[in-house]
């Protein structure tokens, strides 16, 4: 019944000496909400990183959606459906909120530099078909009164769900959220959640790093635990919270026999 | 209401400049001035893909120039050694300019002032090239006899005519950038600007987009310098020494580098202010001309002319004066404050202190 959208094989990334994500087996089940977590140091956003195409797998296979893309750059696996967003946010101070969003249409248009220059009927007609999305989007994060505003003009709280509308303007398949919850109040958390639970509703595979972990426990129905590059071990939140080894790579190394 | 207004104003202002312009070239009118119109127009052409590829991408280019230059060789050299029709010896040179800026495209692997640099060595090769090159170029002293353009009979061969075609160009480059900046494309060269990573994690290949932007900003000064060369006849060395490639980054700066308008409003400024105004103070002419841009730069670090369209948008018709207000408010309030910080009323982090 269920289907796995993304599968990463023994992946290891080296940065000189160090194995930041060493041989990591993951399968990220479509339509689910998975949580990566561990302490700081994991190798959580590097393994963002790998999927993305930031970064290139030293060893090891990423297949997405039965097809192996560990050699593309991030903008071809954007085109093919995985979408992220930034624990430093990212925005474009140089654009308005709904430029933004409009910008996440990008791999979903394709009117190139002739069209644009000359304004030709195929640059209008997309023109109108981009604006109308990107306004779905910022609907439906609650930014649709400030569209026109600057992009950096907006709280932080705002910004980040600014980035998740841009990001959904790219009609993605897999959306990995980098820390979406930290800097934000509790309301800001609570809505988020929401926000969260509907892109899973529009078919979105959620994958998210958090180090919240009320937020992580209440929203993911799958929780990865990584720890010094390796993952080690996964299940339902439940199941993972009482797992002894998650519990000593978060309070320190005892495992057999404390003091 | 007040907005459809002022939206109304901005198109009445758009047809007197209009107008004005077109009535530079007559005797009767501002004849004298001809010559200057013409070269405003052919350097906005350049600082308008200045803006593109340094305001709106983020890529800087200190060797821009070169491409004008290669432009005016090609096109002097094609129509005057090898006979050429003057029209195509420019599609030719535009072309050629697109395959060389093509081929430097790997230069956009660097950031910054590395970046900066290696532009800056292309403009002086280029340049330096055109000069050893006396077979072809003249050398230092260039080349004289290049045709005029012409269309059917009617043969472009007073500057009165002339004016008219090189701000028809110069028109259509700019709206043809206009448009460029508001689409699809534009989003994606402002994205590159506002963060690589982004733009790269939403489908934009920004590689690709550099190169793009950079073939047509070269492009763009190519036309400007066939242009010129058929304006000119004679072509030499000189118009594209790799200082001029600052010039033209110093227009696109004081005009605003994210603007399009901005670069027409910078290269005039600059123009009248060097070649009609400054030009009367003799030797001391460099040095004026330094410190107004100092000035200009930091009290309107956006640029000019966008500052200006700032403040007309915010305050309405009468925005200069109250332009003018803020501005001296900030310098005196600046020059009060150093005052205050020297007499030691006030502390380094701007605290008041007990006198």
């Amino acid at each position: 019944m269920s289907e796995v959208v993304l599968e990463l094989k023994g992946v290891s990334r080296a940065f000189g000496g160090l194995l930041a994500v060493d041989g990591v087996d993951l399968e990220i089940e479509r339509g689910r909400i998975t949580a990566i977590i561990g302490p700081n140091g994991a190798g959580k956003t590097t393994l963002f990183n790998l999927i993305t195409g930031v970064y290139r797998p030293t060893a090891g296979d990423i297949r997405f959606q039965g097809k192996s893309i560990g050699s593309l750059s991030p903008d071809a696996r954007a085109k093919r459906g995985i979408v992220r967003t930034f624990q430093h946010v990212y925005l474009f101070g140089n654009m308005s909120v709904l430029e933004n969003v409009m910008t996440g249409v990008h791999p979903r248009s394709s009117y190139g530099f002739l069209e644009a220059a000359l304004r030709l009927p195929k640059a209008r007609r997309e023109e109108e078909e981009i604006h109308l999305r990107a306004m779905k989007y910022l609907n439906m994060v609650g930014l649709g009164a400030q569209a026109q505003q600057n992009a950096l003009s907006l709280p932080l709280g705002q910004q980040k769900l600014l980035a998740i509308a841009r990001a959904l303007a790219t009609d993605p398949v897999l959306i990995l959220l980098d820390e979406p919850g930290a800097g934000l109040n509790r309301l800001e958390k609570a809505e988020l959640s929401d926000l969260i639970r509907r892109i899973r509703e529009l078919g979105i595979t959620v994958v998210l790093v958090e180090h919240d972990m009320p937020l992580v426990m209440g929203l993911a129905e799958w929780v990865i635990v990584l720890d010094a590059g390796k993952k080690i071990a996964e299940g339902p939140p439940a199941e993972v919270q009482k797992d002894r080894k998650v519990i000593a790579a978060y309070l320190g190394e005892e495992e057999e026999g404390g003091p | 209401m007040f907005a459809a207004w002022r939206k109304r104003w901005r198109w009445s202002l758009a047809a007197v400049l209009l107008a004005v312009g077109m009535l530079v070239p007559f005797d009767w009118f501002l004849g004298q001035y001809t010559h200057l119109g013409i070269m405003i127009g052919l350097f906005t052409m350049v600082v308008v893909g200045l803006c593109l590829l340094m305001g709106y991408t983020g890529q800087v280019s200190l060797g821009h120039a070169a491409f004008y230059g290669v432009g005016m060789y090609v096109s002097a050299i094609l129509s005057t050694r090898y006979e050429v029709n003057p029209w195509l010896a420019m599609l030719v040179a535009a072309l050629l300019t697109a395959a060389m800026a093509l081929a430097l495209g790997p230069i956009f692997r660097l950031r910054g002032n590395y970046l900066a640099l290696a532009t800056l060595a292309v403009g002086f090769i280029i340049w330096k090239v055109a000069e050893l090159q006396s077979s072809y170029t003249g050398g230092p002293d260039g080349m004289t006899g290049v045709p005029y353009l012409s269309v059917g009979g009617f043969e472009f061969d007073s500057s009165f005519r002339r004016y008219y075609l090189i701000w028809g160009f110069c028109l259509a480059i700019l709206l043809i950038s206009q448009n460029i900046v508001n689409s699809r494309t534009g989003r994606a060269l402002r994205a590159i600007h506002g963060s690589e990573a982004a733009a790269e994690s939403l489908g934009i290949n920004v590689s690709r987009f550099k190169i793009k932007i950079f073939v047509l900003s070269a492009v763009y000064a190519s036309l400007a310098g066939s242009l010129f060369a058929h304006h000119a006849i004679h072509v030499s060395p000189g118009s594209f020494h790799p200082l001029v490639s600052i010039d033209l980054v110093v227009m696109a700066v004081v005009g605003g580098l994210a603007s399009i308008w901005g670069a027409l409003f910078g290269t005039g400024t600059m123009h009248i202010l060097n070649d009609e105004i400054l030009i009367h103070y003799g030797k001391w002419n460099m040095v004026i001309s330094g410190l107004i841009l100092i000035i200009i730069l930091i009290f309107t670090p956006q640029g000019l002319f966008v500052a200006l369209k700032e403040a007309y948008l915010r305050d309405g018709v009468w925005f200069l004066p109250k332009w003018f207000q803020g501005k001296w408010r900030d310098a005196s309030s600046w020059v009060l404050l150093r005052r205050e910080r020297w007499r030691g009323h006030v502390g380094a982090d701007g605290g008041v202190r007990d006198p």
